[in-house]
């Protein structure tokens, strides 16, 4: 089991550094300098401008720039921000935390939805249930996530039902916690629902698919032969053969309902990552945009081996392999 | 079918220790690695017929690769009319390429199905860049000929063809750059039993008019005795014997070469016939 | 068959839609720049076909507006004086496909604007701006589609065919590329360019970065099926006579590829339409006042564009036709290149 999971997380860390080091890439070879521009705005000091330059070596080769840059993310250091004059750190991590938790709600419900309407839509292969899922599914799908994002908000601004924006209320703070929760719940609802309509039908249609090969293989006609209950067969049995492609489609949900979220944040206006990074590079504050991207790079890394540790849990191939124990 | 003098001369092919080793690559390989080839030799001469028999598994369609050049050999020598291949750089190979052709088992695989016969069969004058486009034209109409085939149905793709008439394309591409030597791994193998005594009269027909030499590779000693009147058997990547056809087919010496003739239903009783006589 | 047709019928489609957009200058009535600053955020121009009287008329026609005193953005109909809607008219010149100077209008208003989606805060026909606009969304995202998958395409290739380290590495920057989410990528690739461009090399930027980040998924793919067509026989049969390297490659193991990378254009080209929207859409994109569909809905950021003038969201609807048309036209080639897979994963993939 811990040699299976050393390999993940060593793969997963190499990810992250091949990341690092493509993204510090980029930022070497920016056309221009940045340091020059920076010079030119007038909110930063010509001192200040010196000490980073002193600080991150612009003037050394590339290789160093980078041992340095990395050695000092693994001490927390992200950078410093030009726009706000604070390290980038404590900055990303509130957005960060923001962005988690609406992708956590949206995950968690969307899955939720996708996975009994899939499953029951292959069940039910070609009835009336299925036909209509497919249809849903195929219209949501044709809607790109900006216009659902749009058109939601225009609902929410033309009804005044729902907050339409932000994160919680502005000026009048509520005091006791449930109404505390009631009311980022409310502001959590647009973007969450947004969210959860633009990534739900991709899953619903993927987890129909593999449901489907599944319930057409061999092993589990021979287990309908043997007279298993139909419900334990599509639960006991049939899930868990399916386990395999559903984790690699939860990981790469994972990814997904990431980038959607940049999107359906700045138009919600919901204070995560994404508008921050936009900010961001409006502003040319180059280390808040390289930290926001390793950041949402590292968390589809983690929940990318959540679902490999999941996977191990659910599929015996995996254990039994020889070269995992 | 040669004769006792011509035994004398020069053998046209000769391979000499032929190893050939696959290990697993990636990361951590090597763990392992299967030896297919350990230590082949033998030697056929111009004209003749050299059967190599085996049991699945014993090495032959790596000896059909490592002949032909299409995979390289970790050590030993491969001689065509005295001339040492296995040393050669891709480009000087390209040159003595055509003197020895590889016939492939299974037709639908080893043609493209989307190719017209016509391309096919001239195939080898575009990968040589040989020949005009007419003369590529007369030589082609020649080859379908020789092979059997109506040249109407050059237009036709491969996919249209049957099992027989796509072995009998396969053969006719193989003779395109008139070739000295075939090596026939299994060629007959996957046909229907009528079309493979067709197939193979042409094959013999074709020897004899062209003075071929074929290397025969198969795992059906009945077929082999027919093409052939040498045999070489072939046994987890080691030749086990070798020697004239119906003297090792009547005092087979080896383990394996006897299991290929039990395997022979016919042959079985009939051996059994002669070994009581 | 039946795939066939469906396949044409999708392609048929896509391409009316694509060829309405590629002579906008036909369909627009107007220039997508030419302002007009007293009637600013104008709704849509009502039809009639009934007048002030009663009677009904065959030639529909609109009203010129008035903008009411004290108020910037309220207008009445000008009930005295009905213009009617020609068809066929001379109008302003245009450049038919770029090339071709032309001054015919598929319609126009005698004696009024007609503005069927309502103007913006400069007085600009958002109908116009939306078809001129499509050009370069729609041309940005085709051709970031087909420098992804021409990148793709050699990487792939490259991968599979040798094989060995060059596979290994190449494989690994890919999966390097698929571990980002893809927007955060894009714009942390825009980020490090210059932010202020022309609107040409605003569009050159996009299409490129765009590209830059699409190319892992369609390598990943187009080496799959080199690897497996490398192991055919006949691919074998080509190196026996000898054949080069760039000959059984091209003759043999790239035709292949083709089904894979058509399938893959048809998947992608929505997205990165889509990419292009949105950044235009935050600015990152084709500034103004070069239309694009992304910078058209730019404004709907303002509250209070949002909350009064709802047609400036109209353009957003656009993007579902062609989505739509994309998705089937995925459908089919999937089905058309392999029919076994007909209830296939569909649109999938999205990002």
């Amino acid at each position: 089991m811990t040699r299976y999971l050393v390999r993940r997380t060593l793969h997963a860390v190499l990810l992250l550094a091949g990341v690092s080091l493509l993204t510090f890439l980029f930022t070497a070879l920016v056309p221009g300098n940045y340091f020059d521009e920076m010079k030119m705005n007038p909110q930063i000091s010509p001192e200040t401008v010196a000490a980073l330059r002193a600080k991150y070596g612009v003037d050394q080769p590339l290789a160093f720039r980078y041992v340095h840059w990395v050695g000092g993310l693994l001490h927390g250091d992200l950078g410093f921000s030009f726009a706000y004059n604070t390290p980038v750190g404590p900055l990303l991590r509130v957005r960060a935390a923001n962005t988690l938790l609406l992708t956590s709600v949206a995950m968690l419900l969307a899955w939720g939805v996708a996975l009994p309407l899939g499953i029951w839509s292959a069940e039910r292969e070609n009835g009336w249930p299925d036909h209509l899922i497919t249809l849903a599914t195929g219209a949501l799908l044709i809607v790109p996530d900006l216009v659902l994002a749009l058109g939601l908000l225009l609902v929410a601004v033309r009804s005044g039902w729902l907050p339409a924006g932000g994160m919680a209320a502005v000026g009048a703070e509520p005091t006791t916690w449930a109404a505390l929760g009631r009311d980022y719940a409310l502001h959590l609802l647009l973007p969450v629902t947004a969210l959860v309509l633009s990534c739900a039908p991709m899953l619903v249609r993927h987890v129909r698919a593999a449901m489907l090969d599944v319930l057409d293989s061999s092993f589990l006609r021979a287990a309908r032969g043997h007279g298993i209950p139909p419900r334990r067969l599509l639960y006991g049995y049939a899930l868990r053969a399916a386990a395999n492609p559903l984790l690699a489609l939860f990981g790469f949900s994972i990814g997904t309902l990431l980038s959607g979220s940049l999107i359906i944040e700045v138009v919600m206006s919901w204070p995560g990552l994404g508008p921050f990074l936009l900010e961001a590079i409006l502003g040319r504050d180059l280390y808040v945009v390289i930290g926001g991207v390793l950041l949402s790079t590292a968390f589809l890394v983690a929940g990318n081996l959540v679902a490999d540790v999941l996977l191990y849990w659910a599929d015996p191939r995996i254990r039994a392999e020889r070269g995992n124990g | 079918m040669i004769s006792g003098a011509d035994r004398a001369m020069e053998p046209l092919l000769t391979v000499e220790s032929l190893v050939k080793r696959y290990t697993p690559r990636g990361f951590g390989g090597g763990r392992g690695g299967v030896t297919a080839l350990d230590g082949v030799s033998f030697s056929i001469a111009e004209g003749s017929t050299l059967a190599i028999a085996g049991a699945s598994g014993s090495g032959k369609s790596t000896l059909a690769l490592c002949l032909a050049c299409l995979e390289r050999p970790a050590s030993g020598q491969i001689r065509l009319a005295g001339r040492e291949l296995t040393t050669l750089t891709e480009t000087q190979l390209r040159a003595v390429r055509p003197q020895m052709q590889l016939v492939f088992q299974d037709p639908s695989s080893s043609l493209n199905p989307r190719l017209t016969a016509f391309e096919i069969v001239t195939e080898p004058f575009a990968a040589q860049s040989r020949f005009s486009a007419s003369e590529r034209a007369a030589r082609a109409r020649a080859l379908f000929e020789r092979a059997g085939l109506s040249f109407q149905s050059a237009t036709r793709t491969a996919a249209e063809f049957s099992g027989g008439q796509r072995q009998r394309l396969a053969i006719a591409r193989a003779l395109a750059l008139e070739p000295r030597v075939l090596i026939l791994d299994e060629a007959l193998s996957g046909l229907d039993a009528s079309v493979q005594a067709q197939v193979a009269n042409l094959l013999l027909d074709l020897q004899e008019a062209s003075r071929l030499t074929f290397v025969f590779i198969t795992h059906d000693l009945a077929m082999a005795s027919r093409m052939a009147d040498r045999i070489a058997v072939l046994d987890r990547g080691r030749i086990a014997e070798t020697g004239p056809m119906d003297e090792v087919l009547r005092q087979p010496a080896h383990a394996s070469t006897r299991a290929l003739i039990a395997a022979t239903p016919q042959w079985k009783a009939e051996l059994r016939q002669q070994a009581d006589t | 068959m039946k795939l066939r047709a469906n396949l044409r019928a999708w392609v048929l489609v896509l391409a009316v839609m694509h060829a309405v957009v590629a002579c906008a200058g036909f369909f627009a009535p107007y220039d997508p720049g030419e302002q007009d600053r007293e009637h600013p955020y104008a709704p849509p121009s009502a039809i009639h076909f009934r007048d002030g009287y009663g009677s009904l008329h065959i030639r529909p026609f609109v009203y010129p507006l008035q903008p009411v005193a004290g108020f910037s953005d309220r207008y009445r109909e000008e009930r005295a004086a009905p213009a009617p809607i020609r068809f066929f008219v001379t109008g302003q010149g245009y450049r038919l496909l770029g090339l071709l100077p032309c001054r015919l209008h598929l319609f126009a208003a005698d004696g009024a604007r007609v503005a069927l989606l309502g103007t913006d805060g400069y007085g600009r026909d958002q109908f116009s701006r939306l078809l001129w606009g499509g050009q370069i969304s729609l041309f940005a995202g085709l051709m970031a589609t087909a420098l992804a998958l021409t990148f793709g395409l050699f990487v792939g290739a490259t991968a599979g065919y040798w094989g060995g380290w060059t596979d290994e590495i190449l494989m690994r920057i890919a999966e390097l590329f698929l571990a980002l989410p893809w927007l955060y990528l894009l714009f942390a690739i825009r980020a490090f360019l210059p932010l202020t461009v022309s609107p040409l090399g605003a569009f050159f930027l996009v299409t490129g970065v765009i590209g830059l980040v699409g190319w892992a998924r369609p390598a990943r793919l187009v080496r799959g099926v080199v690897l497996s067509a490398r192991e055919r026989d006949y691919v074998r049969a080509a190196r026996g006579f000898g054949a080069s390297h760039a000959y059984i490659l091209r003759r043999h193991i790239l035709p292949q590829t083709a089904s894979v990378l058509l399938t893959q254009a048809a998947i992608l080209a929505p997205q990165y339409v889509l990419a292009e929207v949105i950044l235009s859409f935050l600015g990152l994109g084709v500034p103004e006042p070069a239309p694009s569909w992304g910078n058209l809905l730019a404004t709907i950021q303002q509250y209070n564009v949002l909350t009064s003038y709802w047609w400036m969201m109209l353009p957003v609807l656009v993007l579902t036709p062609f989505f739509l048309g994309y998705l089937g036209l995925a459908s089919a080639l999937q089905g058309w290149a392999d029919p076994s897979k007909m209830e296939a994963v569909g649109p999938g993939s999205r990002w």
